[in-house]
């Protein structure tokens, strides 16, 4: 493990009585690619602000390098920003926006010009150099503003939201392009989103936010495949939450069944929530099925459908390569690996029911193209 | 499709009787700029000879340079406090920030007027203030001696100017700041620029769009303003349109046409310039929003359109510099007089060579009557030396303490003035004043209009020229001609007596004698022949005489007013002696000459008012018209039946303006 650069220790902000950031501690490794994950309100680009500089925490420390950088302003740190909505300066060209860094600490000319045309190529920009911002597309102006923040070889790059402007071909383009520079520059990335698979594709950290605390922090896969609670298991991916006992180890009891699993370390009888992926579930013929359910909606998904069955009034969301006609009676089956069991939490019996769905439902989850209000009320 | 042609039509016409109703007066008044004689009705040439004038008046002159240095002034100051104000404002939550918005959106709305006066007002109150922390100051310490008497003037107008072009400017950077990306400033900060820094090299050039604007229209309203200065200019500061309502005053000439076209065009530009920068920025706007997405062909900014840019901003600056110098050159000099006479009441000349000869500079303004300059005077917010009023009023003034006993002995030139104005009812130990000029008041009529030679002030009565008269719309004036066909004193202090005099006027006035009550409208409508009959002052009818020659001036056979203007010392004087100084050389047998020969009223001194007829012959080389030289200069036959205003008591001066107000005019 690679040495720790940036730790936020304690940290509560408030604005107006109205708790943003509730005793937020997260420690930041050199080089590693970092995202603060949530819904919008829930505090990540406060926290990126205070890292950034720009505002100050109510209490609690942030230190750098093992410094306590609280009050540093941030012209003073050697951490760089990309902008929501790039925020790159329309009176300047592309070259002046690049080097306005440069500019400011006096480098000379011809270390600006040979930084700049580096950066141009690695943001794949060469050629631009005289354009106005207002000539360049989404896309171009979201490089622009990447190569303006490295070009003065930040420790850390934060960028809030980059690609929330752009449209999905191209935010797929430049996740990648992302990484890519990320693993060239070799520095760390603070990276804000509110989308899920954004945050897995590029991470090696997640961080899960909500209500201004943090709910997980884990790699990519850790969040997905061991969600700490109903929050973290419905934010990240689909996900049926039931209520569930731990009978004992390895053993979960619900609809009055006991099913084999792999988890332990619960109290014998315990109340939990048990989750189970989507993708985790077979179709298999109703005499084989552990339960037996009635589909009632049936959605075709491209590589495979998505299918609501109801199991005695709760409703699952299944997704599988085989056609079941709505209104079918089908059984199901689940193996030990595709439970997973969490612990009661204050969002118990809030997420994981589908019987609300229908067929807008991933449209209104996405709906998300969002924030406006958030970094409103955070000035 | 006929119809609809014939709407098109009917919709033209319509649009074009607007705008000649609009734009008609200012043609109107640009063509008679360029008029050669001194009328604004008759024209007689084309010529540039007004244009000539205006610059060699030093009043005018004088004026435009404090317009344009309170102008610019202000529009700096006002240019930085308000982008500062305004960026203030961005950075508040939008609650306060709508509150305060809308406390600055106030000022504009307000009428001029009420600003004005609230300004005045809040001056005097501040001064009195200063000037009882001031005695008490010096009065248990002698290091510093704090000036006890402060007067508006140049700073009250600059503070007054700065004041309502604040919120131009707010008015006009706000927008650009919300159209302004929040993080920009964020992100020069992040990018290593403290928060001055990004000031200057992020929102300043991102809003300057909008300051400059802003400093554009701050600037044409200072030009453009007279209601607010008038009242907090003071008395030693006159911006131009003040000069210009000033000289409307006493003698309409041509030069305001001059004067009033330059002041337009300097607007009109002013306007084109800050709309077609507007038009320009919402283009770029558009276009910005519009090439957001697809990529657009590179281009090389053009690098023409910032030099040619910054050429006319250079060239510009250079100008208005230039214009203050020229015009600030005659602002120089320690030693200060500061005159206040009436308009159009000097031949500046006399100015110009009294400086030249003593090096006191003469801070030369002009009041509009004399009970407008008692008011101010008697308010305490003038710091006048030498004052011009007429007769009666020296005598209310030198009762109430305000005026100081001059020392003759400064003014040699005093013993040039003849006997017969010394010693008046007005001042009668000669303590106070040295007169100025004199003449009459008569009728003045239109030979071609009336049938027969006019002697008697019954025309002013008489229904045989219903709408052909011209009332003076002054009361004292109006009220004495009447008086004087009843046959009683002009200085009766018997309302009985007074009440019948307005009793004729107000029968003539009912049976639609008069064509309206006036005053400087006179000039027009005399010279133009659109009124007949009306009644005025000697030395005007000879100006009004040279544009038409059918006029005919006539001090009525039943007597008249004669009157005296002098000079006095006002005594709150901080330059008595460059007062006595200047006294003296108006006095003097020479400029009384150039005085009477540039505004035709008659001179008290001895000499010039008997060597005129020579100095005329030798400076026109023509003899002077015996009969013009006898209305300038009433023989004392005519003399003899004409009386001098007194200073009326309180009660009769109220009992004339309860008459006055009757009348409903």
């Amino acid at each position: 493990m690679s040495k720790e650069l940036i730790r936020l220790h304690n940290l509560c902000m408030a604005f107006d009585d109205e708790l943003v950031l509730d005793n937020i501690n997260l420690y930041i490794n050199d080089s590693e690619f970092l995202t603060l994950l949530g819904p919008s309100g829930c505090g990540k680009t406060t926290t990126l602000r205070i890292i950034g500089g720009f505002t100050t925490p109510t209490s609690g420390d942030v230190t750098f390098d093992g410094v306590r950088i609280n009050d540093v302003p941030p012209h003073k740190r050697q951490i760089n920003t990309v902008f929501q909505k790039y925020a790159l300066f329309p009176h300047l060209d592309v070259f002046e926006n690049i080097a306005f860094g440069l500019r400011i600490a006096k480098v000379p000319q011809a270390e600006v010009e040979e930084r700049v045309k580096e950066m141009l190529s690695v943001v794949s920009l060469v050629g631009f150099e005289n354009r106005r911002i207002d000539q360049l597309s989404g896309g171009q102006q979201q490089r622009v503003a990447i190569a303006r923040a490295l070009v003065n070889r930040p420790k850390v790059l934060l960028l809030d939201e980059p690609l929330g402007a752009l449209d999905l071909r191209l935010r797929k383009d430049m996740q990648n392009e992302l990484k890519r520079i990320q693993q060239q520059m070799g520095i760390t990335f603070i990276y804000v989103t509110h989308d899920q698979e954004e945050a897995l594709t590029m991470s090696d950290t997640v961080v899960v936010m909500n209500k201004g605390r943090i709910q997980q922090i884990g790699t990519p896969e850790d969040i997905y495949n061991e969600p700490k609670n109903a929050f973290v298991a419905d934010f990240i991916g689909e996900s049926n939450i039931l209520n569930g006992t731990m009978v004992r180890d390895n053993v979960v009891k619900m609809y009055g069944r006991e099913f084999p699993c792999v988890d332990g370390g619960f109290a014998p009888n315990e109340p939990v929530d048990v989750v189970i992926r989507p993708e985790d579930i077979d179709i298999v013929p109703v005499e084989q099925g552990q339960l037996v359910g009635t589909v009632t909606n049936v959605t075709f998904k491209g590589m495979q459908y998505d299918i609501i069955v109801d199991f005695r009034g709760f409703k699952w969301l299944i997704q599988t390569t085989d056609y079941s006609p709505e209104g079918g009676r089908i059984g199901v089956r689940i193996e030990p690996e595709g439970f997973h069991i969490m612990k009661k939490s204050e969002y118990s019996g809030m997420f994981g029911d589908y019987s609300s769905y229908s067929e807008e439902y991933e449209e209104l989850a996405d709906a998300g193209v969002e924030d406006e209000e958030e970094s409103e009320d955070e000035e | 499709m006929t119809t609809r042609k014939k709407n098109n039509a009917g919709n033209r016409l319509l649009m074009l009787l607007v705008g000649l109703f609009l734009y008609a007066p200012i043609f109107i008044l640009i063509i008679f700029s360029f008029n050669e004689g001194n009328s604004s009705t008759v024209w007689k040439g084309f010529s540039l000879h007004w244009y000539a004038e205006l610059l060699n008046d030093r009043l005018i002159m004088h004026s435009v340079y404090i317009t344009l240095l309170v102008s610019l002034l202000a529009t700096i100051i006002a240019t930085v406090g308000g982008t500062f104000a305004a960026i203030g404002f961005y950075g508040m939550r939008r609650k306060a920030r709508n509150t305060l918005t809308a406390v600055n959106n106030i000022p504009m709305m307000n009428a001029d007027i009420v600003t004005g006066v609230g300004l005045c007002l809040l001056f005097v109150v501040l001064f009195n203030g200063w000037g009882a922390i001031a005695t008490w100051v010096n009065s248990w310490q002698s290091v510093i001696v704090l000036p006890e008497r402060l007067t508006m003037g140049f700073g009250t107008l600059l503070i007054a100017h700065v004041c309502f072009n604040i919120p131009y400017v707010i008015l006009s950077v706000s927008p650009k700041l919300r159209q302004m990306d929040r993080n920009l400033v964020d992100a020069a900060q992040d990018l290593g620029c403290t928060w001055m820094q990004a000031f200057w090299k992020v929102i300043i050039p991102e809003i300057k769009p909008g300051i400059i604007s802003g400093a554009l229209t701050a600037f044409t309203m200072s030009v453009d303003d007279f209601i607010i200065s008038y009242f907090t200019a003071g008395t030693s500061a006159s911006t131009l349109a003040m000069t210009i309502y000033g000289m409307t005053k006493k003698r309409v000439s041509p030069e305001i046409n001059a004067i009033s076209t330059l002041l337009f065009l300097t607007v009109l530009i002013l306007l084109v310039i800050i709309n077609v920068r507007e038009a320009h920025m919402e283009k770029q706007r558009q276009s910005r929003t519009l090439a957001a997405v697809p990529a657009v062909p590179v281009r090389k900014p053009s690098k023409i359109t910032p030099v040619l840019k910054r050429v006319g901003a250079g060239a510009l600056a250079v100008a208005l510099i230039g214009t203050l110098i020229v015009t600030g050159v005659a602002a120089r000099g320690d030693r200060v007089v500061n005159v206040c006479s009436w308009g159009e009441y000097i031949d500046e000349e006399l100015i110009t060579q009294f400086e030249e000869e003593t090096g006191i500079r003469v801070n030369y303004q002009t009041a509009e009557s004399n009970e407008a300059l008692y008011s101010l005077i008697a308010l305490g917010g003038a710091d006048f030396d030498v004052i011009v009023p007429s007769d009666y009023m020296v005598g209310r003034l030198a009762a109430e303490g305000l005026l100081a006993e001059l020392n003759y002995d400064n003014i040699p030139n005093y013993a040039l003035i003849d006997d017969q104005y010394k010693n008046l009812s007005f001042d009668p130990e000669n303590k106070y004043s040295v007169p100025y000029t004199w003449g009459t008041v008569g009728i003045i009529y239109n030979t071609a209009m009336v049938d027969e030679p006019i002697d008697s002030w019954s025309v002013m009565f008489d229904e045989q020229y219903a709408d052909e008269v011209l009332m003076i719309n002054n009361s004292r004036d109006a009220l004495m001609a009447a008086l004087c066909y009843l046959g009683y004193d002009i200085n009766t202090t018997d309302e009985a007596q007074l009440q019948e005099a307005f009793e004729l006027v107000r029968t003539a006035k009912a049976n639609g004698v008069y064509q309206g009550f006036v005053m400087d409208e006179i000039y027009q409508k005399m010279e133009g022949g659109n009124a007949a009959i009306s009644m005025y002052y000697a030395g005007d009818y000879l100006t009004m005489l040279e544009n038409n020659e059918d006029l005919a001036f006539v001090v009525p056979k039943e007597g008249s007013n004669w009157f005296v203007d002098a000079m006095c010392v006002l005594e709150t004087s901080q330059h008595k002696e460059e007062a006595e100084a200047w006294i003296n050389f108006i006095a003097s047998t020479e400029a009384n000459l150039a005085n009477m020969d540039y505004i035709w009223y008659a001179s008290p001194n001895t000499e010039a008012l008997e060597g005129y007829p020579a100095y005329y012959e030798e400076l026109y080389e023509e003899e002077l018209d015996s009969e013009i030289y006898e209305i300038m200069a009433a023989p004392p036959e005519v003399l003899d039946r004409c009386e001098m205003y007194l200073n009326l008591p309180q009660e009769t001066l109220k009992f004339y303006d309860k008459l006055w107000t009757q009348l409903g005019i």
